[in-house]
């Protein structure tokens, strides 16, 4: 074990930080979804994972600005995520059921991506990956940028949201005693219709930003549902900055871990982390 | 259950044969695979589909005996059919201590085991990975290890390896069903706060299923291991594979020990007919919409809708109700003749009256509620009986400063009574006033915070609830928790296997027909207990607190909701458990029944005993009369320091 | 203003409410009396839309409202204090209050209604910004009937409010309770504490295993056996002795 440079490690801390923001981007509708609706929704990774094969087919062959996608997929997956909880919330499904039928979700995802794009390894080619910005010793590269951006953008708004309006209150009393929001007014089911159209948009974001930064390929799927759970467990359930923080937390030290021993090492940080949350303080998940 | 199991010895046997027969080698190639995901489908099923709580690292455990194998082969030459049980082991050993470490987290079950249990597959593959004995990044191959030669070929060897642990694991998850462990891990699955207090050892039992389950992936493993001869962590630890096994177990049916074999038999071969190009979409597409379609419409899976559709046992049921009618109707013959023997409760009331003190007064006029049917029809216990059973002075249960509180709020603050036996006693006080919360203490549901309670000379506080169930104590639930996927039979049979008398699974159905009887339920006994109506319910509730013969019968409201000649027919219930020799402690609201009921009463109110007695003293006394109706707003001040908390 | 008409509610697979009828008119403060399981929480919750109802109807200030969804009672005019509280523990007391006016009806008045709750129950004026949970009992039940009367409603249910309270703290509501009644609104009281409710009472009812036993005012119940017998399970004679 090596100990690297201070350049090394202060690029690999950034790097984690922006690691942990597309954690955070994509853990945030899980963990309002699962927090306020009591509904685990797996398949949310497999809908980033259509947004960003969406983008990259409409950015490479369409020629469209990959930002600009955006305009397209928000509506789109809004839609999508209220037709998916509408289903769930018709046949009053538990939330252990929520997470087999969207399971069941995920397969049927993964295997039309499959279908329209193989399996073969996909790269989105934008200007975005061109523009790099140097702050002293350390590179900063646009697509990651966007992300962090873009992540704690929304991560802030949701917070603002259910901090200071009175639909974000609304839908905090209906997650903690439907019966008695409703007594003063709370239309439960139609709010919860509203969170999960936004998660669903949500999960169209964050694949717009793996576009941007990575390599797709429909089996990458499984590869970031085990590490964004470890950030939303970690996160709190229901919080909107939960996610980013705790994503960044499990980032930097994959990124730590990965410079100062070996990088297969990584993942043993943010799983021993959520097995020991779920243990020592399972309530408050 | 000995017909299931020779079915599957004679499959297994019949199936042995056709590695001789000179097929292609494509049949034992899928025949393979299907054998290799029964057992393992199977093998998760035992926890998971049984007690449900569903693992998500069933993959850790297949990958530890993967590279068990793997390495103690090509590292130490060991011979490979030695590995398999080492494999085992090492597997099982994990599961036992991860089982161990979560299960006393009582809050982990449901959707948070599910993740540790991912997490611990993730943590296993990263150390797999890295430690340079076992794989150190470069996989393992097993090309060079010998293979043993029982087969006529190699891959008729595979086949026969897996055809073994296929029928090994259905064999075990048939034993487990039919047995008291399995009896228990269902009871575990339905509600298991309620099986604990019925008596069932829920961790050990958690624990052990899971050990099980574990060790028979890791053989799987093990096989697997030699048969694709080249082992990665990537392949190996995977999300895929779990969910896969919950994916053909769910369509099978969890509930059933061949739910999971069937589910893999039709996920295997959808997925083998469907591998070429274009139709591997259609087949995981399918996967998916069968996975949804199942969840959403066919909770029990395959299996559990066709034997819901076509009956499980017809014979067995029309002999047993034959049978049980007859005894029912000279049940309710007997029945009837006590009720005629009965004496109105003015009677009652003016009996002791009389005897305590020495006046007569006039029963008030008939009221318009027991206009209907009346206590008359249905209380069989005379005066003089009454008198002798309170007489007894033997004490079966002492609490003493029994303090109990939850987060902050002090539901019982010192609790002090005597419970003696013979007596039916009644709890009595106004809403919030501790007296759920003291059976609760009392049965183990919550631990006391402080304070003693000892039964029949043995200390019950900090006794783990089932352990208080064998101590001979049973409760009954206000709002009725019956098993929801058990019949009321097995519902009555569990606490007779798990409680005081511990006994065996056959006797302890014979013993039920006699609760059900005694109850008047013997009708329903196959019915699930959706079926019944509120009353049926609560009858059921007393069914399976009286199954494990306990010597202090503890009942929780058992009265609210029932129409007035329902709660005449409790009554009567209830004299006759007394009758029978059973202690009885009782929380209840409806007056009427207390008053004719119960020998003595104590009254709570805000955590505390107030009063103490017979019950037409005890509610007249002043200090009760407040507790109850309230102080008026102007004398506040004069009841607060005339208020005493009397004890008898 | 209120008129129950014969409604059957259930509850679970049992029937908690057999053909209960009653009436309170505009400013009135109606009782409602029993013991436990007589199914006096069933009654509100189905007045306040939170059960259905089987059979009968519900018609406020001439609406029937009886099919309505259950978000739509508090728009009709009608606010609950529920048993047990049942504040949103994690948001704090201003929050809560704020909620209460969540209809944009009463959301239009919200700065004055806040202030007015203020002005009722000075203590809370300094745990506004407390988590709700954080609260003692007494301040708890503050909150939600602060809580209800932010959605300036017609008819104020209370339910139990006296349930795990001290004593003193009983005697502090039920006079709050008799000032609201006395600007005006109407209410209706489902109470444990029969001493106190009858006090504040213009007219009462007393409900028994899920029938209406008696009505009549405070004078009147309280001369008759159904109270006592209803309670203590004690008939005529031992009723006048006690």
């Amino acid at each position: 074990m090596t100990l690297p440079s201070s350049t090394l490690l202060a690029q690999s801390i950034l790097a984690g930080i922006f690691t942990g923001a597309l954690y955070g981007l994509l853990g945030l509708g899980l963990s309002l979804s699962w927090g306020m609706l009591r509904q685990i929704n797996l398949a949310h990774f497999a809908l980033a994972f259509l947004g960003a094969y969406l983008t990259y087919q409409l950015a490479s062959y369409g020629g469209v600005d990959p930002m600009l996608t955006l305009l397209m997929i928000v509506p789109l997956f809004f839609v999508f995520g209220i037709a998916v909880h509408w289903v769930l919330s018709h046949f009053k499904v538990t939330p252990f059921n929520s997470l087999l039928i969207t399971f069941g979700l995920t397969i049927i995802i993964e295997a039309v991506l499959q279908w329209i794009w193989t399996a073969d390894y996909r790269r989105l080619e934008s200007s975005y990956a061109e523009h790099r910005y140097r702050v002293g010793e350390l590179f900063l590269p646009l697509p990651e940028l966007i992300t962090l951006g873009l992540s704690v953008g929304i991560a802030v708004a949701a917070w603002l949201v259910l901090k200071r309006s009175d639909i974000g209150k609304a839908l905090r009393a209906a997650a903690e005693d439907a019966p008695i929001a409703a007594a003063f007014g709370i239309n439960q089911r139609a709010l919860a219709l509203l969170l999960s159209g936004l998660n669903a948009a949500l999960a169209g974001i964050a694949g717009v930003c793996i576009a941007l930064s990575y390599t797709l390929a429909p089996s990458q799927i499984y590869t970031w549902i085990g590490v964004v759970f470890a950030a939303v467990m970690l996160g709190g359930l229901g919080r909107p900055m939960g996610p980013l923080i705790a994503g960044c937390i499990i980032g930097v030290s994959e990124a730590v871990t990965m410079a100062v021993a070996s990088p297969s090492l990584a993942p043993l940080v943010s799983f021993s982390l959520l097995i020991l949350v779920l243990l020592v303080r399972p309530g408050r998940a | 259950m000995r017909r299931s199991l020779t079915l599957v010895l004679l499959a297994g046997v019949l199936l042995a044969i056709v590695p001789y027969l000179g097929l292609p080698a494509f049949y034992e190639s899928v025949l393979y695979l299907i054998f290799h995901w029964v057992a393992l489908a199977t093998s998760w099923n035992i926890l998971s589909g049984y007690s449900g709580y569903f693992s998500f690292g069933h993959g850790a455990f297949y990958g530890i005996g993967m590279y068990t194998t793997a390495t103690l082969t090509s590292q130490f030459d060991v011979p490979f059919l030695w590995t398999l049980p080492v494999a085992a082991a090492f597997a099982a050993l994990f599961g036992i201590v991860l089982g161990a470490v979560s299960f006393r987290v009582k809050a982990v079950r449901g959707e948070l085991f599910a993740l540790l249990t991912l997490a611990a597959t993730f943590v296993v593959a990263t150390i797999v990975l890295n430690v340079p004995l076992i794989d150190g990044g470069q996989g393992v191959y097993l090309s060079a290890v010998p293979m043993p030669d029982f087969g006529p070929s190699p891959s008729g060897t595979f086949y026969l390896l897996a055809l073994g642990a296929a029928v090994g694991t259905l064999v075990i998850a048939l034993l487990i069903y039919y047995a008291r462990f399995g009896t228990g891990l269902f009871a575990i699955h339905d509600d298991e706060d309620v099986a604990e207090v019925l008596g069932v050892p829920t961790f050990k039992y958690k624990v052990a299923a899971f050990g099980l389950s574990c060790a028979l992936a890791g053989v799987v493993g093990g096989i697997q291991a030699m048969f694709v001869s080249y082992v990665t962590t990537g392949d190996v630890f995977t999300v895929a594979m779990p969910l896969t096994v919950v994916l053909m177990s769910v369509l099978g049916g969890t509930r059933h020990w061949l739910g999971p074999a069937v589910g893999a038999l039709v996920i295997t071969l959808l997925l083998y007919s469907f591998t070429a190009g274009d139709s591997a979409v259609i087949g995981k597409v399918a996967m998916g919409v069968i996975l949804i379609v199942v969840i959403l419409f066919m909770p029990e899976g395959i299996l559990g809708q066709a034997l819901k559709r076509f009956g499980r046992k017809p014979q067995d049921r029309a002999a047993r109700a034959s049978k049980s009618q007859d005894r029912a109707g000279q049940a309710s013959k007997s029945r009837d003749h006590a009720a005629q023997a009965s004496l109105p409760p003015s009677a009652i009331n003016q009996q002791l009256e009389a005897a305590e003190a020495g006046t007569d007064s006039v029963p008030a006029s008939p009221r318009p509620e027991d206009a209907a049917v009346g206590l008359a029809d249905a209380a069989p216990a005379a005066p003089g009986r009454r008198a002798a059973a309170s007489g007894s002075s033997e004490v079966l249960l002492v609490a003493k400063d029994v303090a109990k509180s939850f987060r902050g709020v002090r539901a019982l603050k010192g609790v002090n009574l005597s419970v003696y036996r013979g007596e039916i006693l009644g709890l009595l006080g106004p809403n919030g006033s501790g007296k759920s919360t003291f059976i609760n203490v009392v049965s183990g549901h919550f631990p006391a915070t402080a304070g003693s309670i000892v039964f029949k000379g043995n200390e019950l506080v900090g006794k783990d609830a089932h352990l208080v169930a064998r101590c001979g104590i049973s409760r009954t639930y206000q709002i009725p928790r019956p098993f929801a996927h058990l019949s009321v039979l097995e519902n009555v049979a569990l606490p007779a296997m798990f409680g005081g008398q511990l006994t065996e699974r056959r006797q302890a159905e014979e013993d039920a027909w006699q609760w059900l009887e005694f109850t008047g339920l013997a009708g329903r006994a196959h019915a699930l207990p959706d079926d019944l109506n509120l009353h049926q319910r609560k009858f059921l509730e007393f069914a399976r607190a009286l199954a494990a013969k306990p010597e202090l019968l503890m009942l929780d409201e058992v009265l609210s909701g029932l129409t007035p000649s329902e709660i005449d027919e409790a009554v009567a219930l209830i004299h006759r458990i007394r009758e029978q020799g059973t202690t009885i402690l009782f929380v209840e609201h409806v007056m009427r029944a207390v008053m004719a009921l119960c020998d003595r009463i104590v009254v709570f109110d805000q955590g505390l005993v107030l009063a103490e007695g017979e019950p037409q003293h005890v509610m007249s006394r002043p200090e009760v009369v407040s507790a109850y109706l309230g102080k008026p707003i102007e004398d506040e001040h004069a009841a607060n320091v005339s208020g005493v908390h009397a004890h008898a | 203003m209120l008129e129950v008409q014969s409604i059957r509610v259930a509850y679970g697979a049992a029937t908690a409410l057999w053909d209960v009828s009653l009436e309170v008119g505009a400013g009135e403060l109606l009782c409602v009396v029993g013991p436990n399981s007589a199914g006096k929480t069933t009654l509100i919750n189905a007045i306040a839309g939170l059960n259905r109802i089987s059979a009968g109807k519900l018609v406020f200030d001439g609406k029937d409202i009886s099919r309505l969804s259950s978000h739509r009672f508090c728009a009709a005019g009608i606010a609950l204090v529920p048993e047990g509280r049942r504040l949103f523990t994690e948001m704090t007391v201003r929050e809560n209050l704020e909620l209460g006016s969540y209809i944009s009806a009463a959301k239009a008045h919200r700065a004055d209604s806040l202030e007015r709750v203020c002005h009722l129950f000075p203590a809370l004026v300094p745990k506004l910004e407390d988590p709700a949970g954080s609260l003692s009992g007494g301040q708890q039940q503050m909150v939600a009937i602060g809580r209800a009367l932010m959605a300036k409603p017609r008819l104020l249910l209370l339910d139990e409010p006296s349930l795990g309270l001290a004593p003193s703290i009983v005697l502090d509501m039920f006079r709050v309770i008799r000032d609201i009644h006395s600007e005006g609104m109407a209410v209706l009281l489902v109470e444990q504490n029969v001493t106190m409710a009858l006090q504040v009472a213009q007219r009462a009812a007393v409900l028994e295993e899920g029938r209406i036993v008696a009505t009549g005012t405070p004078d009147e119940l309280l001369a008759r056996p159904e109270l006592r017998r209803a309670y203590l399970g004690l008939d005529a004679e031992e009723a006048v002795q006690a």
